[in-house]
């Protein structure tokens, strides 16, 4: 690690020089902990991740044998590989954008609420403090074909449904389950932002005659653009992250149906103990991942 | 007569306002209200169709879990040793580590912070399958250190992270003046940053405890018969045979319960926290 303290040299008195060359030295031993564990926790697995991917684990899982670029060949030309990257695109995609879309609504509406603010925020943030495994449970459980309460409700409407059985439904309902669980977290977003508005560009639109919906397109989310494109980015890193509800509710399928890139990893990985193949398709993952986390960095650090 | 009409759109306004927001929460709350009137049901009551919401409770479930045999209190235990123990481990070195990120004039802040995040949002399965071939060799599959190890790869990201921008806000006047007055550095930091960024540490805290104690991706691999915690346990409960509703939701109700409380105590800062401190 290098520091900035070359300057100090040349333009400081000595005993400057000795105040600065201190204050670094307390806050690099400082640093220095944290550091050397997240190496460990990162560096280090990433490290045997890519080892990982040039060996094959199937014949003996205690000594793996080089196979070159047979993992990588073989992941790359098949097709559950880019199905399910396909599917992880559009769980990213649409769940996003729903997310977006009603959590902006949401918000809007709390924040032009005449009373009840408090209780209506506090009431509507609860579902992000679900675990994810809870709610894969709930959504199974809800939606069951013989006793779920949404089944009955969709019964009623004169629907027979099997929505998790369902090829052509599971991929959505699995979509609602993440949509459920965070779109309160967007609403929170943009309230913060709806809140730190100055009122100074309003009025001014205001006496320029604009009705709301010219106000809210070319005054308010310009404004609070950069904080929900922060808020998507963090989002969209998060919904890789996790496969639980998955899991819990459809376990990849019907049919694969539900099978996202990481979820399919996880079943390379950990059922089939192929943790080559697992491995590029872990690296495939994390390059998405760190892709992200360029831009969130950038935009933070931007912002300060 | 102008004005009348002008409050009569006012006033719809309001009504459609107030019933958008029902329809939102009516969508958000029935999930976990059905969760916890299920979990308060016998058998039949939960399977009865249509659903009946006006029932006498009944707490042999709860009962069941919390005696002997149920075994919840083993779950219990591990899920709070293993949250607790990474949280502190990742609280004390972040708020180190946190605290000299956000004085110190490294050159290379900005990668450290792009590494940061890079390992804060890995994705866990990418996380999992060389953790899991690491600690094969070293036996710690199934163990707590194991476990606690596991969680720290996302706590202690985070926690440097948060921690870097609670100190950030901190005004380094403070430190500055004890300084002059013959603290060391160290000592200002322990003595002036630490108890004023208390809150946001305490904040950082909650959130580290919630992202452990909601983990189940992890738990399910590397927690073993004895290292159980208790959304493994919840997902046991799904079998061939079918699924014990009664206790998942039951479970269900134990894992969220705290995590509202606390939440909703530290509520300021969850909006910056779960953003990754995007947003203040």
């Amino acid at each position: 690690m290098q520091i900035n303290a070359e300057k100090s040299w040349s333009k400081n008195t000595d005993h400057h020089v000795k105040k600065k060359r201190r204050k670094f030295s307390t806050e690099f031993w400082m640093l220095i902990p944290s550091m050397v564990l997240l190496a460990i926790i990162s560096i280090f697995p990433f490290l045997y991740l890519i080892y990982a991917s040039f060996m094959d684990f199937t014949i003996s899982f205690q000594r793996p044998e080089f196979i070159g670029l047979g993992n990588w060949i073989y992941v790359l030309s098949d097709s559950l590989f880019w199905s399910s990257w396909g599917r992880t695109i559009l769980y990213v995609g649409v769940g996003l954008g729903l997310q977006l879309l009603i959590g902006v609504g949401m918000a809007l509406a709390i924040y032009h609420l005449p009373k009840g603010k408090n209780i209506v925020v506090t009431l509507w943030m609860i579902p992000v403090f679900v675990a994810p495994v809870v709610a894969g449970l709930l959504g199974r459980y809800l939606l069951n074909s013989t006793y779920g309460l949404y089944d009955w409700f969709f019964s009623l409407l004169g629907m027979e449904t099997q929505i998790l059985g369902d090829t052509m439904t599971s991929m959505p309902a699995i979509i609602l389950m993440d949509v459920w669980e965070w779109t309160p977290l967007i609403t929170l977003i943009v309230l913060a932002g709806l809140n730190s508005l100055s009122s100074e560009p309003l009025e001014a639109a205001d006496v320029d005659g604009a009705n709301y919906l010219q106000k809210l397109t070319y005054v308010i989310l310009p404004l609070i653009a950069k904080t929900i494109v922060v808020a998507l980015l963090v989002r969209s890193m998060d919904i890789l992250r996790f496969v639980d509800k998955i899991k819990i509710a459809t376990e990849g399928g019907p049919a694969d149906s539900t099978k996202v890139a990481g979820y399919y990893l996880m079943e390379v990985a950990f059922k089939f103990q192929d943790f080559g193949a697992g491995s590029v398709l872990g690296i495939t993952m994390l390059i998405v991942t760190i892709f992200l986390g360029q831009f969130f960095v950038k935009f933070m650090m931007d912002k300060q | 007569m102008a004005r009348k009409k002008r409050n009569n759109k006012k006033l719809l306004t309001q009504m459609a306002l107030y019933f958008i927001v029902f329809l939102g929460l009516t969508w958000a709350l029935v999930p976990i209200i059905w969760m916890v009137l299920s979990s308060l049901k016998t058998q039949a009551g939960m399977f009865a169709m249509p659903p009946k919401i006006f029932f006498e409770p009944n707490f042999d479930t709860f009962k069941y879990m919390f005696s002997e045999d149920g075994g919840f209190l083993n779950y219990l235990r591990n899920s709070v040793v293993a949250s607790v123990t990474s949280t502190v481990i990742s609280l004390v070195l972040g708020a180190l580590g946190g605290y000299a990120l956000a004085r110190g004039r490294f050159k290379q802040t900005k990668h450290i912070a792009f590494w940061i995040i890079s390992t804060r949002m890995a994705p866990i399965p990418a996380v999992m399958l060389p953790l899991y071939l690491l600690f094969t060799q070293l036996n710690l599959v199934g163990t707590m250190t194991g476990l606690i190890f596991a969680y720290t790869t996302f706590n202690l990201p985070f926690a440097l992270w948060m921690m870097m921008i609670f100190f950030k806000e901190v005004p380094e006047a403070l430190e500055e003046a004890a300084m002059i007055d013959g603290c060391s550095k160290f000592q200002a930091f322990l003595k002036i940053a630490v108890p004023t960024a208390t809150t946001g540490l305490v904040a950082t805290g909650i959130l580290c405890l919630m992202f452990a104690w909601n983990d189940f991706m992890f738990a399910s691999i590397f927690s073993g018969h004895s290292t159980q915690t208790i959304p493994v346990a919840a997902s046991m409960l799904i079998t061939q045979q079918g699924i014990a509703w009664g206790q998942a939701m039951a479970t269900g109700t134990v894992i969220i319960t705290p995590m509202v409380v606390a939440g909703l105590a530290v509520r300021k800062y969850l909006v910056q926290g779960l953003s990754m401190g995007a947003v203040k």
